[in-house]
Parts: C-alpha cells; structure tokens; sequence
C-alpha cells in the first residue's frame, strides 16, 4: 500500500478568492451574452438588469483581481515562483506535461507534476495561468472599466483608437476567458478520481501519492530525454515495481 | 406727325422716371422701409435689419440664415403685416400668428405635454429656421436646453438610465420624446476646441473644415472622389488617417421623420427599444457637413457603416444592435476551440478508461 501524504494547498483566502472570481466570470459570460445578442439571450429578463449585473459582476471580479496581486506579490510574496514557468519547465516540464495529457493519461500513469504549496502548478497551467492573469484579466478589466465610463475616460478611449476597438478587444478577451472556462473545468477533473483535484479548491487539503526520488529518464522519443524525471517515467516495468510495491 | 408722336414717348418717359425717382427719394427719406414695394420688399427691411449697426438685440436679422428660409420666399410683409408708416417709431411691429401657414403642426403640437407652455418662437427662431435634415443634433439639443436646464435633465435620466451622459450626447432630445418609425445614424464631424489633448469636442464649422481640407470643397474631406456618396472604405480611409487625428466623427441617432407632439414615451424606458432593433435599422447612415451659410448636408453613406468591426464609425456603438457579424464569428470560433480539449480529450479519456480503472484497483 501506498504512503498517503496530505498536503494543504489552497489557504482560505485562496479558495474564497476562487469561488468568488467563478461565480463572477459565469455571471460575467451569461450576462455578457445577453448584451451582445438581446434578442436571442434573455435569461437575465429586461436588458437593463443584465447590463447593471454585469457591470457589478465586473467590478466584483476587478476588485477581486487586484486583491490576488497584492495577496500573492505582497502577502505570500511567491507571485512569481508559482506563476511564471522556470527555465526547466519551459526546455522540459511543459513537452512531459504535454506528454502526459496527450499519451500517458490514457495509459492511466499519473500526472508527472506534483504539486507543493510553493510549486502548485505545473508548467502548462503556469504558462496557462501566466497569459489567463497576466494578460487576459487585466485586459479585459481594463477595457470593461473604460467601457462603465465611457464618458468620463473618453480621451483614453480615443488614445486607443475608439470605442469600437474597445468594445472588439473585451468582446475576444472575453471569449478567449470563456474558452479557457471550459478548459479549466475539463482539466480539473483529471486527476486520480474525477474530483480529486476540485476537492482540495473545496477543503484546502490535497491527498498526494508518495513518489520515488527524482531520477534521469529515458528517452521519450528520439532527441528528447526528461530530465529529473520520477521513477514511474523510467519504464513500464519500472513502473509496474513501483506500483506494486 | 412723326414727330408729335416722338415727343410724347419722350415726354412720357421723362415723367415716368420723374415719379419713380420721387419714390425712391421718398423711401430713402422714410429710413429704407418699402412696406408694400413688393419688387425688393426684403432689401428694403434688411437695409438696417441685416445691419448689426443699425439695430440690436432680436430685431437684427442674419441675412445668410435667413436667406436660406422659405420665410424669405414669401417676404417680410407677409408676417409683419401693417407696419405703421412711421416706423421705426417705436411702436412694436405686428407679427404673424404661424398657425396660419403652419395649422397641422399647431394640431399636432397642442397635444403635446408642449403646448401652452412656450409658443413657436419658443424653440425656432422664424428667421433661421432650417429642415431637420439641416440641422445638427447638437444645434436641435440647444434649443430644447434654453428651458430645460442640462444638469437636471442629466439628473432625471441618471435615475433610471445607464450611463445617462453617454445618451445624452449621443442622441437628440427628440429622438425619444417624440415618435417616428425609423431612425438613422447621423454622422457629424467634431474637433477639439482648444489644441489641448483635454479640450472639449464640438462640432466643426464650414471654415474648420475648409481650413483642414485647404480646399472650398470640404466634401472630399470624406468622399474622396466627391461622387457624393460615402462608401465604407472611404470613411475606414478619413477615420485611419493620422493626418486627420484631431477631426473625429460623432455619431447620433436621429429620427427620419420629425413630428412636434412631444411626449414621455414608456416604450423608450425599455433599452430593448433601440438595443435590441439590430443590424437592420441600422443600416442607413449620412455624414452631416456644415455649409457655408451654418446649415448641414447630409450626404448618404453605404449601408451598414454602423455595423463595421473597427473604422467605420470607431466612435459610435449601440450594445446589441451594432455588434458585427465577422467579430462573433471570431468569438464563437474562440468558444469553440476551449471545447477541443473538453469534447477531444474527454471522449478519448472515456474509450481508454478501462487502463486507469484497472490501475486504481491495484493500489
């Protein structure tokens, strides 16, 4: 029988922080929708109360994105160890990860990733979280707050090249957020049981399977070979050992 | 015989020229008023109304406004019917009931929540009216600002309407209170009033445009070929060009037809009303250009320049009604590809679910 290893994950703040954010993006799609298409989208009734909504889930996700900045840079202080891909990650992590969701998943070999409070992500969701909270939530709060007040901040509007190209920026950022929603959703089912990996968003606590020690691969294929890798990656056999031990 | 005969022509013009020149001394006398001279009935008025010299106040008149009117067609006396002979002696001078000519609109009018609150003159002035087409929706909003004071109309709407300034500049009083059934999206170029970044944007003159254009024909300003009609590539080329950063179209929705029975509607309360009416009320466009004489034309503009994704009208857009159609297809297609990995990954995850199952047991 396997060690089985607890491990606190996501602090309090982290997961009101997300739940938060969850419910408002939703409002935010579903409201969204209703302000472009009226006609077909109605689930909000008059108009009026899905623009009001909307802005009010805007400025709830804003505020609440700016509070996970401070939090992580200036609270916890590791903003960028848990989101900006390392070195290795980029030269290795991300193909091994790939690797895993493209072939190794379906053999039913777990995640090569192993998340710890201070590395709990891996690299695709680094790089994934990296464009998502670097670039995708500031933009599209940017161009939602100059949207709210079109009025009073026309002159950024015309710096920018109009309200048009505003309205067509927070319309893409805003699907390409939606989009990344569905995959977000589908990736987090995919651990050992289909809410292995909601559960600790829930609780805080993750329960992890013990590994052997990091230890060089073999060639995946020809040309590559995952560096530190763990014991399971070494070959089936390997692996089969390891299980069964 | 013949020449009696000449000698009468004679005599006769001679005595024609002497009369006429008696009514010419006459007039000049009289201080330029030809009241009842229907040959040059409104040069004579004109002679010192037209003259901010000679008088002040409403009595002076802008002979290019008026000019311009079907009221100087039918002439001064027409309105101003019995003029004292002395005058100018102080006396007031009579002024035409507009009802007369104008009956339908007077009907019209008294039902309105208008009526006996201000008379015609309230609103136009019978010297400088213009068609509603000649007009510009910043000139029509002043006229309604000269009671309603603008904080407070900002105030009320601010109420229950979103973003009320944002409505407020972008569309006339009359568009919502009063009823038409189709509406148009008019264009009219607006500059800075002070060269700095933060100065205000108000529409530009004749002379603004002619400065910007070094040409008499500000129509090619827009209409680069000046065939009179704005395609949208056209207006996508004035609304790119850096060399015209500081001239900016600002975008109003009109009403086609004007009518003078002002009224709250309830149906406008409902955003649906416009923000849902869709791509095809929102077709028809035209670009307003000032005249030299302080009127607008209006020149058509292809259809759908409302409905362009960026530069056909970078500053005018209606949540819901306006959105374009190649951008959606963008954003479904964005949509669509965060459910590759759902659909693609989730049905292979389901085919191969018996090898994790498997290695589940075993631990």
């Amino acid at each position: 029988m396997r060690e089985k290893i607890m491990i606190y994950l996501q602090p309090t703040p982290v997961r009101i922080w997300h739940w938060l954010n969850a419910i408002g993006i939703i409002t935010l799609c579903l409201t969204g929708a209703q302000i472009r298409f009226p006609e077909t989208v109605t689930l909000f009734g008059s108009y009026k109360s899905a623009i009001l909504l909307h802005n009010a889930a805007g400025l709830v996700v804003a505020v609440s994105f700016s509070i996970w900045y401070f939090f992580y840079k200036l609270v916890r202080g590791n903003l960028e160890k848990l989101y900006v891909p390392t070195g290795d990650d980029l030269r290795h992590g991300l193909v091994r990860q790939l690797l895993f969701y493209c072939f190794w998943y379906f053999r039913g070999d777990p995640s090569p990733h192993h998340p710890t409070p201070n590395n709990k992500f891996n690299p695709m969701q680094k790089s994934a979280y990296l464009a998502v909270m670097f670039v995708l939530m500031p933009m599209v709060s940017l161009t939602g707050i100059l949207l709210l007040n079109v009025s009073v901040l026309r002159e950024l509007i015309l710096m920018s090249g109009g309200l048009k190209i505003i309205i067509a920026m927070h319309f893409l950022l805003a699907c390409s957020l939606c989009a990344f929603l569905f995959t977000h959703v589908y990736l987090a089912t995919l651990g050992k049981t289909a809410l292995a990996y909601i559960k600790p968003m829930l609780t805080g606590w993750e329960e992890e399977e013990e590994h052997g020690q990091p230890q060089p691969a073999k060639e995946v294929f020809p040309g590559y070979k995952p560096v530190r890798h763990y014991a399971e990656y070494n070959g089936l056999e390997q692996q089969s050992d390891h299980r069964g031990n | 015989m013949k020449t009696t005969m000449k000698y009468q022509i004679i005599r006769l013009l001679l005595t024609l020229t002497l009369i006429s020149g008696v009514c010419v001394a006459n007039t000049a006398a009289q201080g330029g008023y030809s009241y009842g001279n229907t040959a040059g009935k409104n040069e004579a008025c004109l002679n010192c109304h037209g003259d901010a010299q000679k008088v002040k106040g409403s009595s002076f008149i802008d002979q290019t406004q008026f000019a311009h009117t079907t009221h100087a067609k039918i002439g001064c006396p027409a309105c101003h019917d019995g003029i004292s002979k002395g005058h100018p002696d102080g006396k007031s001078s009579p002024r035409a009931n507009c009802q007369e000519c104008h009956g339908d609109i007077n009907n019209e009018y008294a039902k309105s929540n208008h009526a006996g609150k201000a008379p015609c003159a309230g609103c136009h002035n019978p010297h400088k009216v213009e068609t509603p087409r000649e007009i510009s929706g910043e000139e029509i909003n002043r006229m309604c600002s000269g009671c309603h004071d603008s904080y407070r109309i900002l105030a009320s709407h601010a109420e229950w309407l979103p973003q009320a300034d944002l409505h407020l500049d972008m569309l006339p009083c009359i568009t919502c209170h009063t009823e038409s059934r189709n509406y148009s999206i008019i264009m009219y170029v607006v500059k800075r009033n002070s060269p700095s970044r933060g100065g205000k944007m108000e529409t530009a003159t004749y002379n603004d445009l002619k400065t910007a254009v070094k040409d008499d024909n500000i129509l090619t300003l827009i209409d680069g070929n000046g065939d009179n009609y704005i395609s949208l590539a056209e207006l996508r080329i004035f609304n790119s060009d850096p060399n015209h950063k500081s001239l900016r179209l600002h975008g109003m929705m009109t009403p086609e037809s004007v009518t003078h029975n002002f009224r709250v509607l309830d149906n406008r309360r409902n955003c649906t009303f416009c923000h849902v009416s869709g791509p095809a009320a929102m077709q028809t466009s035209f670009v307003a250009l000032p005249e030299k004489n302080g009127t607008f034309r209006q020149v058509a503009v292809e259809k759908g320049a409302v409905l362009d994704a960026l530069y056909g009208t970078p500053d005018f857009y209606m949540m819901g009604a306006t959105r374009n159609a190649s951008l959606n297809m963008i954003g479904m297609f964005i949509i669509a590809g965060g459910l590759v990995l759902p659909v693609g990954h989730g049905s292979l995850r389901f085919l191969t679910r018996k090898n994790r199952n498997g290695k589940e047991h075993q631990s």
